[in-house]
């Protein structure tokens, strides 16, 4: 049979209708930062139902890894977009215009809308205290800084920077930044909740049902067996539906219903939900002469908006990864996740790794130029091998860089003629520590059941998973039932996040076999993945599991214009085995094209907190004309060995290459995206100052 | 109002506002859920139905002015179309969001230019975002499907 998605017949949550439903729409604050003085939805035909402030003030706070959200806001907002009132009616339509008709007074406050103005002394507050979550997804401990916007600090000491800059023959520092961004998944958030009794059930395309059960479970006071989550296939998601993000607010409205509540996103609201964090990465290194590399020093600023989510955790990611795949003896990482005023930042594909990527890639190339060295070189002298100890103090097995890097280079024909041609080379730590369980049953037809909490979104860890079952249990894959996930059915898992997904259930399929062996029936598995950083030292295990890859990009530039063309684009990644090949291929080639909007155009604008191009016309995503000359990757395993997660790696290392090829026609770009004013800006500096 | 809609080879009644588009109708008056709201735009192509056999945005066409006009979702298509089974069997999809219409839009190219070159399917189907960025299995799909297998494999 063909598959549902090619036929039509794939139902998402969107398309997901109960019995008895009301349409849900929000009402958004159109300033950054204000007291709110009243609501007053005496306007509203009284057959809607509305979810004001005081309907919300007895329901827990929530948030992931810092408790900083209430299901509306509550007296203050503090972006454009925060929400302060939520309809329900018979229909989409009268939802919109029943939303229109409540009206708040708000008394602004100064706000603050960028990263390093946020970090100033006297920068205003966005949060006056921040208190840390409880639940499981605190899984690091949590550094904020009380009487700042800094809500985690991270950081990382290695050796001693101070000394070792002394000794270096060279030493280059520079500042790079990378943009917001939007995820624009295809499919926009959608969810429907309804009450049965004092139980909740929520359908919804998330990420992480066990989390969002949590989360829901806290804000209403509800036990776990009281919150059930039900996951459709997600029309795309690459890290925007993760964690709890319009759940609540429908369950709330419902609850006040007492009938279903659908709530759908308009897309314009998908900028106003989440976003990649923005961000401003100094990075500093120093070297002998012979390109061995002595020291790396950086400070990573992580925008996460007005609510921190996981920002914490995308700082603290983003800084142990950016000291890179190199040896280095002496480094320090000071990374800090900041709020503003402007619309949260959470996970996104890369999970902050391509933006301090971004920066470090960027940085080697500028000292092989100051080195008088091939950049190829200078990265080889210095990369990770098999049993070489990384930064955190945790030995790196199974290592690739040099073969990932030297297959890049190879694919874009760098030992001929580098001109044009950048190369970059990345690691990216997979969730840890984290848990996984997999429960298979052997149906009455000879067929067997998988009971997962994996969620698929378009990645094929589904696919993956239902193949490594069937060879495990020796049967053909269409015998292999997959439903989706149920939190009322399926045994816990952290959460389908960091490409972890396949791997960790992977391991878990493997004690679930034994033991459905030796029951004959029914078989459970679990695995564990220990660990975890110091966030005072970064010392400890960043991750059990790394993932490996690199990049090679070949550009054209107009030197007229400013616009960068890319003829040629290649990536290598680290794929230990592969187990579904079609589905490894689109995960390469879905990352690779993503990283190239990331290098070219993707970035969410804003003026004075509003963002001004919340929409698919002004914010572009990569479409078939913007497809490199040529687009081509490969996926390097080696015998015997893991699984490896594959849904992210190619996608940091993409804006780096493409910038390093760029800045080798003497244009030394800092600033993502590369916008032609951007690229003619940086060659009118370079002519003015020459490196 | 009430319009009279030929979708899928069947007359339909259906009530719709004169200022719904024949995406809202579709969805909620024929449950025609292959048809999906992205951008809202015009621009993203997700809603693209045949309207007189040419690809349309639903979200931007009026469902009163779709009267008297053949319109066609991938429902029609039963599965075994020849674009629907090179999309499957060259894995030519993620998420499956976007993949209806993306399938409608081969087909309506293909039916254009049946021996398509890679830019043409490129160019062709520029009006269809995948953001799961699925391209380079769709261009091997819909040469699959105009029997150019060869041209893309080199």
């Amino acid at each position: 049979m063909t598959d549902a998605r090619v036929t039509g017949a794939a139902r998402y949550s969107e398309d997901l209708d109960l019995e008895g439903q009301l349409y849900a729409r929000l009402v958004r604050s159109p300033v950054p930062h204000a007291r709110v003085l009243s609501v007053d939805a005496s306007l509203v035909p009284p057959r809607c139902v509305v979810l004001v402030p005081d309907d919300v003030r007895g329901l827990a706070r929530y948030g992931v890894q810092i408790e900083d959200e209430t299901v509306l806001a509550l007296d203050r907002v503090r972006y454009v977009g925060d929400v302060v009132a939520a309809v329900a009616a018979e229909t989409p339509r009268e939802a919109e215009e029943a939303a229109a008709l409540v009206q708040v007074v708000y008394e602004e406050v100064p706000a603050v809308l960028d990263v390093v103005d946020a970090v100033a002394p006297d920068a205003p507050l966005v949060h006056d205290e921040i208190a840390l979550a409880s639940g499981g997804a605190a899984y690091f401990g949590m550094r904020p800084q009380p009487g700042t916007n800094v809500c985690h600090r991270f950081q990382l000491h290695h050796g001693d920077v101070k000394a070792a800059w002394g000794q270096a023959d060279v030493v280059v520092e520079e500042t790079y930044r990378t943009p917001a961004a939007q995820h624009a998944a295809m499919e926009p958030h959608a969810c429907v909740a309804r009450w049965d009794g004092e139980r909740l059930e929520v359908f919804t395309g998330t990420q992480t049902p066990f989390n969002l059960r949590e989360e829901l479970g806290r804000i209403f006071g509800l036990s776990a067996d009281r919150v059930r989550v039900v996951v459709p296939l997600m029309g795309g998601s690459f890290g925007i539906k993760t964690f709890l993000r319009t759940e609540a607010i429908a369950a709330a409205l419902a609850r006040k219903a007492g009938r279903p509540v659908k709530l759908v996103l308009p897309r314009a609201e998908e900028w106003q939900t989440l976003n990649r964090h923005a961000a401003v990465v100094t990075m500093k290194l120093g070297a002998l002469a012979d390109g061995t590399l002595l020291a790396l020093e950086t400070t990573c600023l992580a925008d996460t908006g007005a609510y921190a989510d996981c920002g914490p955790g995308v700082a603290q990611k983003m800084g142990f990864a950016a000291p890179g795949p190199y040896r280095i003896p002496n480094v320090r990482v000071d990374a800090r996740c900041v709020y503003t005023n402007l619309p949260p930042a959470g996970a996104f594909r890369g999970y902050g790794q391509m933006q301090s990527a971004w920066a470090r890639e960027r940085a080697v190339d500028l000292l092989a130029e100051r080195l008088g060295l091939d950049p190829l070189d200078l990265r080889l002298r210095n990369l990770l091998r098999d049993g070489d100890t990384y930064c955190t103090g945790e030995t790196m097995h199974d290592v690739h860089f040099a073969e990932c890097l030297e297959a890049a280079a190879a694919a874009i024909g760098w030992r001929e003629g580098r001109r044009g041609k950048g190369l970059s080379v990345i690691l990216k730590g997979m969730q840890t520590p984290s848990r996984a369980s997999i429960r298979i049953e052997r149906d009455e037809d000879a067929g067997y059941t998988l009971r997962c909490a994996t969620t698929e979104m378009g990645q094929g860890a589904r696919r993956a998973i239902t193949l490594l079952a069937a060879e495990q249990l020796e049967v053909d894959p269409d015998c292999v039932r997959f439903p989706s996930p149920d939190t009322d059915v399926v045994p816990y898992d952290t959460r389908t996040t960091s490409s972890r997904s396949t791997y960790m259930m992977a391991c878990a399929l493997e004690a679930a076999v034994q033991a459905l062996r030796e029951d004959g029936t029914m078989g459970e598995g679990e695995a564990i993945e220990q660990g975890g950083l110091d966030p005072d030292t970064g010392q400890g295990i960043a991750s059990t599991h790394w993932h490996q890859g690199a990049a090679g990009a070949e550009v054209r530039v107009d030197e007229e214009t400013g616009k960068v063309e890319v003829v040629r684009l290649h990536c290598a990644v680290y794929a230990g085995r592969v187990v579904n090949r079609p589905g490894a291929e689109l995960q390469n080639e879905g990352s690779m094209i993503m990283g190239l909007g990331t290098a070219l155009f993707e970035e969410v604008v804003a003026a004075e907190g509003q963002v001004t191009n919340a929409n698919l016309s002004d914010y572009p995503v990569p479409s078939f004309a913007d497809l490199p000359g040529r687009l081509t990757h490969e996926l390097i395993e080696r015998e015997g060995a893991e699984v490896h997660g594959l849904g992210e790696t190619a996608l940091p290392p993409v804006p780096a290459a493409i910038g390093n090829a760029v800045a080798s026609l003497g244009i030394p770009v800092t600033e993502l995206p590369l916008t032609p004013e951007r690229v003619l800006a940086a060659a009118a500096r370079a002519v003015e100052a020459p490196a | 109002m009430t319009l009279e809609l030929r979708v899928n080879g069947a007359d339909h009644q259906v009530e719709a506002r004169a200022d719904e588009s024949l995406l809202t109708v579709l969805r909620r008056e024929l449950g025609l859920a292959s048809v999906r709201e992205t951008c809202g735009i015009g621009v993203c192509g997700a809603c693209t139905v045949l309207v007189d056999a040419l690809p349309m945005s639903g979200c931007l066409l009026l469902a009163p002015l779709a009267e008297g006009r053949e319109i066609r979702t991938v429902e029609s298509l039963g599965g075994e179309d020849p674009v629907q089974r090179a999309f499957a069997e060259r894995h030519a999809f993620q998420c499956g969001y976007c993949t209806p219409a993306m399938v409608l839009a081969a087909k309506r190219l293909l039916e254009e230019n049946p021996s398509p070159t890679e830019e043409e399917v490129r160019l062709g189907l520029a009006g269809n975002l995948c953001r799961c960025g699925s391209y380079v299995k769709i261009v091997e799909a819909v040469l699959l499907a105009a029997g150019k297998e060869r041209e893309w494999t080199s």
